[in-house]
C-alpha cells in the first residue's frame, strides 16, 4: 500500500502542481477538438480491454467496472 | 483590447490567423468542458463494431457490438449496449508435452503425427451475451456523474454489476478529478461440475461458485499547455471467491525423466487484490495527435506488469479521414504459484497453476486504424487491423528432465480486425 501511495504521489504531484499558468479559453481551440481526449474511441478501447484481459494477467486503467467475463 | 498569445506576447491584431483563433476560441468556449458538452437539440447515436480475433491454430472469436445512445439537450445521455461473443477453437490445457512422438487419427480418418514437444490443447466453444447501460448527467458547470449497469451470461459464467463515477472540473477546467467505484456479483458454474483443486478431477460438485469483484478508481487530469494534456489514474480491484480456472490442468511428472504420468486440476487462491497506475498523455502536434500511456500493475499473486501504448493519429484530407498506427508492448512476471508441472514424488503445494497467462509473458501489438467518411453520408467508419505476438518463458520454473528440451511457451500469433461505424439521427 505504501508503494501505491508513493508512486501515485510521485506521478500526481507534477500534474497538480505543474505551475499556475492556465491555458486561457481563447487558446483552447486545439483542446476543444473531439479527438483531444484520453479515450477518443471508447468502443475500440473496450474491445482492447476485453482482448487483453482474456490473454494477460493484468487489468485496470480508466474504468471502474470489473469482472464481467469468465475468460480469465 | 489587446489579447495575449499563449507565450505572453501581443497578438498581431486583425491578422487572419488571429481571426481564425478567435473563431475557434468562440467555439471552444461553447464546447468546454468536454464532459458537460451540450447538444443544441436532442439526438440519437448508433455505434456498431464487429471484431474478428484469430489465433493461429487456436482460438477464434467473432464479436458484434451495438450501442444506442440518446443525447439529451442538456448534456445528459443514456446508452444501452448489446454484445455477443462467439468463441471456438482450442487453448492450451496446461498439460506438458508427452515427450514422445505420437500418431493419432483425426475425426476424418486421416493419420496425423504429433511432435514430442507439442503443447496439448483442449477444444472448446462458448457464446457470451452482454448488456450494458450508462447514464451520464452534468450537475452545473463543474460536476458530472456516470452510472452504469452490466449483465452478461455465458454457458458457465454469469456477471451482474453496477459502477459509477463522479467528475469535478477545477481551475477553469484545467484540472479534472475523478472518483469512482464498481461492484460485480459473478457466478461460476463449470460444465460437468466444479472439480476439487489439485485433484485428479473425478470428484466434482454441482454448486454455483460465487466471485465478487470490487473496484475503486481515482484519477486526475490536467491541461498542461495549449497542446498537451496528461492524466494519472489509479485503480484497486479486490476479487473474492472462486478464482480458479476449472478446465486447466497441471501435469505430474516423473521426477527425473520429466515424462508426464498423470495430471491434476488447477487451484488458485480465493482472494486477489490488483492495483494499477496509468499515466496518459495526449499531445496535439501541428495537425496530428499523439496518444501515449504507461501502466504499471501489481497484485497479491505476485504478478507485476508494464504496458506501454503509443498511437499516432495522422490526419489525411479532413478531420474525419485519418490513419492511426498503434504500437503496444506488454511484459508481466509470473504468479508466485505458477509452475510448468509438478513432480510426482513431492507433496502438492497449496496452490498451483500451469496456465500460461499467469506465467512470465510478453505481448507485442502492431496495427493501424483507418477512419473515413463516405461522401456526404453522416456515418463515420473505422477499419482496424492488428497483429499480436505473445510469447512466454520457454523453460519456466518446474520443468524437469525432457521438458527442459522443449519450448514450453511457443509464440502465439494473432490477427484481429475491427470494422466500426457511428452515426447520429
Amino acid at each position: 500500500m505504501k508503494r501505491v501511495l508513493r508512486l501515485s504521489l510521485a506521478l500526481a504531484l507534477p500534474l497538480l502542481a505543474g505551475g499556475c499558468a492556465t491555458v486561457r479559453p481563447w487558446d483552447r481551440d486545439l483542446l476543444a477538438e473531439k479527438e483531444m481526449s484520453f479515450n477518443p474511441c471508447p468502443m475500440l478501447h473496450a474491445i482492447d480491454e476485453h482482448v487483453y484481459f482474456s490473454k494477460e494477467a493484468s487489468m485496470g486503467g480508466q474504468d471502474a467496472s470489473g469482472g464481467g467475463c469468465g475468460c480469465n | 483590447m489587446q489579447l495575449e498569445t499563449s507565450s505572453g506576447g501581443a497578438a498581431p491584431t486583425g491578422s487572419p490567423a488571429l481571426r481564425d483563433r478567435l473563431h475557434k476560441a468562440a467555439i471552444a468556449l461553447l464546447l468546454l468542458p468536454a464532459t458537460a458538452r451540450a447538444e443544441s437539440t436532442p439526438a440519437n447515436q448508433v455505434d456498431f463494431t464487429a471484431l474478428y480475433y484469430g489465433e493461429q491454430g487456436r482460438t477464434q472469436v467473432y464479436e458484434p457490438v451495438v450501442r444506442v445512445t440518446r443525447l439529451f439537450g442538456d448534456g445528459q445521455f443514456l446508452s444501452a449496449q448489446l454484445a455477443v461473443d462467439v468463441i471456438t477453437g482450442a487453448s492450451p490445457s496446461g498439460a506438458l508435452p508427452t515427450g514422445t512422438v505420437q500418431t493419432i487419427t483425426s475425426a476424418s480418418g486421416r493419420l496425423r503425427t504429433v511432435p514430442a514437444g507439442a503443447i496439448p490443447t483442449a477444444n472448446f466453444q462458448d457464446r457470451r451475451f452482454a448488456l450494458d447501460g450508462d447514464w451520464h448527467r452534468p450537475w452545473g458547470k463543474l460536476f458530472s456523474t456516470t452510472i452504469g449497469v452490466h449483465a452478461s451470461r455465458e454457458r458457465d459464467y454469469q456477471s451482474l454489476g453496477v459502477n459509477g463515477k463522479i467528475t469535478a472540473d477545477l481551475l477553469q477546467h484545467s484540472i479534472t478529478l475523478t472518483a469512482g467505484g464498481g461492484y460485480s456479483d459473478d457466478s461460476v458454474f463449470p460444465l460437468g461440475g466444479t472439480p476439487i483443486g489439485l485433484s485428479d478431477g473425478t470428484a466434482v460438485s454441482d454448486q454455483k461458485n460465487p466471485k465478487r469483484v470490487s473496484v475503486l478508481l481515482f484519477g486526475v487530469s490536467r491541461v498542461l499547455t495549449r497542446r498537451w494534456m496528461m492524466s494519472l489514474d489509479a485503480t484497486r480491484t479486490a476479487e473474492r471467491g472462486y478464482l480458479t480456472e476449472p478446465y486447466k490442468v497441471i501435469s505430474l511428472m516423473e521426477p527425473f525423466s520429466g515424462v508426464p504420468i498423470a495430471q491434476v486440476t488447477d487451484k488458485r487462491p480465493s482472494t486477489r487484490t490488483r492495483n494499477s497506475a496509468l499515466l496518459s498523455s495526449v499531445y496535439h502536434l501541428a495537425n496530428d495527435i499523439a496518444y501515449t500511456s504507461y501502466r504499471y500493475y501489481w497484485d497479491t499473486w505476485g504478478i507485476q506488469s508494464s504496458t506501454l501504448d503509443v498511437r499516432y493519429r495522422h490526419r489525411l484530407a479532413s478531420d474525419d479521414w485519418y490513419l492511426e498506427p498503434h504500437l503496444r508492448f506488454y511484459r508481466q512476471s509470473a504468479a508466485d504459484f505458477f509452475t510448468a508441472g509438478l513432480s510426482s514424488a513431492l507433496a502438492p503445494p497449496d496452490f498451483a497453476t500451469s496456465d500460461y497467462r499467469l506465467g512470465q509473458l510478453a505481448t507485442m501489438t502492431l496495427g493501424t486504424t483507418f477512419g473515413f467518411r463516405l461522401g456526404a453520408s453522416p456515418a463515420l467508419w473505422t477499419v482496424r487491423a492488428e497483429y499480436i505476438r505473445q510469447a512466454g518463458d520457454s523453460s519456466p520454473p518446474g520443468a524437469l528432465g525432457v521438458q527442459r528440451t522443449f519450448d514450453l511457451s511457443p509464440p502465439i500469433n494473432t490477427f484481429t480486425m475491427v470494422i466500426g461505424t457511428s452515426f447520429k439521427f
